[in-house]
């Protein structure tokens, strides 16, 4: 099976060169030829209706982190905000 | 000897007694690393002054009296995913090459609170995907055993650090392997907990429904130390379970009359190397004679386990990792054109293939169309595993498998051969698909001298019985024998 490497990749807001683009077919191809030999389950009875995940409740910490130290990592940072490319024109 | 050859928790034994201090243990580590550094490759960043500092606390600490925990200045590597507060956390990637964390992972903040000595931040795969070290973009780390051959991975950098006395102890995390079968390549003690047992809190993300960081030493005594160190509830892991964990370290007696030990066909098939199915039958046969019985079982299902392993991985790495995208931290692009082109390039630039193939994988069988033929059947998969598993725990205490199938490979030989690669962890990813413990232990050499792993899988929270079933292995086996380098 052929996956549409491009369109994917779209999807994951990858880019792939055009000349990279045969590899990873071919290695994507090899991957899906591997996991298409599982066999097909009817154990949906396997699936425990009354195990659903427990969530957290959400609940207000003492955050102690101040703002320049969250903003330490941000690659490009005016006036104590984050910049990013116009995102609306 | 030297200080370094000595195993943590003599080194342990030797500072509460006075003869040695913290701060010659941690030069000793550091010279060792001057010494040899060169050749290994396992760190990314080294921690020297802070960790001097900490060792002359503990130094200080002790001299007025003070009670201390058994981990007071025992210097200990940390994997390059789990976050060290002020310390850079690259994940191998050059997606966060200068990311230096505001906090600390909830299991740093453990060791550092028991006055555990920081070295350092080890190699790894990039974002934890691969199994030789080799996908890091910084550097690749040598097996100490042979500088020709990969340390395994992902925590190849934490195995080899070990195995080459550059750490007392090591910090590694587990997906699918990561930790077990570095181990079993440079022939250190490697244990996986079981999910929920150790906090994440502060490891960046791969799988997060399998990850889990856990402990290596040169012997299972300083595995059960660190691990004791690093288990127990935490409120920032919704997944960290609420429970007491009894010493492991103190439990360890060797004694394993009675003990039943699965032995699953499927894991000793033709994709195992019979030297290593060899020597993982001698050492159970070694356990037998101490009285343990051996007890044949099936696992029907191991054979599509990493058909499922690399669907469900792939499938949340490639939504964990859709945070890199260049604007609150990370790498960004140059002069992006626009915020699509910012992401793009961002990610294109800023992951390595590896990376990248998998979030491919994991959006496809994501997508729509696919998402039942692929996602739907391996999660279905995941509860037939499990299932087995415990049916097979109906009947036995342990299950003793190989961890790697085969000994460590030349640097080179599998990277362009994805499917290749990914057999390499064929022994090992049932159990995160299960979510149980399994400990590495070194059973035997190849003649090449490269080492062989055994894995012991547990039930649930049961490590205190594969530790103890190793430990007993380990007084047969004899322990970590240091390579030349």
């Amino acid at each position: 099976m052929n996956v549409d490497i491009k369109h994917v990749a779209k999807l994951a807001r990858l880019k792939i060169d055009d000349s990279e683009l045969s590899r990873y077919e071919s290695e994507m191809s090899d991957i899906i030829g591997m996991v298409e030999s599982m066999p097909d389950i009817d154990d949906e009875w396997l699936v425990d209706e009354n195990n659903a995940m427990e969530l957290r409740k959400d609940e207000l910490s003492d955050d102690k982190l101040s703002r320049e130290q969250i903003l330490k990592n941000a690659p490009k940072v005016v006036a104590g905000c984050v910049v990013v490319p116009k995102t609306v024109d | 000897m030297k200080l370094y050859e000595y195993k943590a928790y003599e080194q342990s034994e030797m500072l509460k007694k006075g003869e040695i201090s913290a701060r010659e243990l941690t030069e000793s580590y550091f010279e060792r690393i001057d010494e040899v550094e060169s050749k290994v490759d396992a760190y990314i960043t080294l921690n020297r002054e802070n960790a001097l500092l900490s060792a002359d606390d503990v130094d200080k600490k002790r001299a007025s009296g003070e009670a201390l925990d058994k981990l007071a200045g025992i210097p200990i590597g940390i994997k390059d995913n789990i976050s060290t507060d002020g310390i850079k956390t690259t994940c191998a990637s050059k997606m966060l090459e200068n990311y230096e964390p505001v906090f600390n992972a909830t299991v740093v903040n453990k060791l550092k609170s028991k006055g555990a000595v920081i070295t350092g931040k080890l190699n790894m795969d990039e974002f934890a995907m691969g199994s030789s070290t080799e996908n890091s973009y910084f550097k690749k780390t040598k097996n100490p055993f042979d500088l020709d051959c990969v340390p395994g991975g992902s925590s190849g950098g934490s195995a080899a650090a070990v195995a080459a006395c550059e750490a007392s102890l090591a910090l590694g995390s587990d997906t699918g392997g990561s930790i077990r079968q570095p181990a079993s390549l440079c022939g250190v003690v490697g244990l996986k907990p079981t999910y929920g047992s150790v906090s994440r809190y502060g490891l960046v993300a791969f799988a997060s429904s399998l990850d889990q960081i856990g402990p290596f030493g040169r012997c299972v005594k300083d595995v059960a130390l660190l691990q004791d160190a690093i288990a127990g509830h935490d409120k920032m892991d919704a997944t960290s379970v609420k429970m007491d964990h009894a010493s492991t370290f103190d439990s360890l007696t060797g004694d394993v009359s009675g003990l039943r030990i699965g032995i699953p066909k499927e894991y000793f098939g033709s994709g195992v190397n019979d030297d290593v199915k060899a020597s993982v039958m001698q050492s159970v046969e070694e356990l037998v004679k101490k009285g343990a019985v051996i007890k044949e079982i099936s696992l029907p299902s191991t054979d599509y386990a990493l058909s499922a392993y690399y669907i469900i991985a792939c499938a949340e790495a490639s939504s964990n990792l859709a945070r890199f995208d260049g604007v609150k931290y990370g790498y960004r692009c140059d002069k992006p054109k626009s915020l699509i082109d910012m992401y793009e390039r961002t990610r294109s630039e800023g992951f390595g293939r590896e990376v990248k193939r998998r979030i491919i994988l994991g959006t496809f069988v994501l997508s729509s169309g696919y998402y039942d033929a692929y996602y739907k059947k391996a999660k279905l998969l995941q509860l037939r595993i499990k299932d087995e598993f415990n049916r097979a725990f109906e009947g036995v205490d342990v299950i003793a498998t190989p961890t790697s199938p085969f000994e460590a490979f030349k640097i080179g030989e599998k990277v362009g051969d994805p499917l290749s690669m990914y057999s390499a962890d064929i022994c090992t990813v049932t159990v995160n698909i299960a979510g149980l413990p399994a400990v590495s232990v070194p059973c035997g050499y190849s003649k090449n001298g490269l080492p062989y792993g055994m894995q012991l899988i547990g039930r649930h929270f049961d490590e205190k019985t594969i530790l103890n079933a190793a430990y007993a292995h380990e007084m047969c086996f004899g322990v970590f024998k240091a390579p030349k380098l």
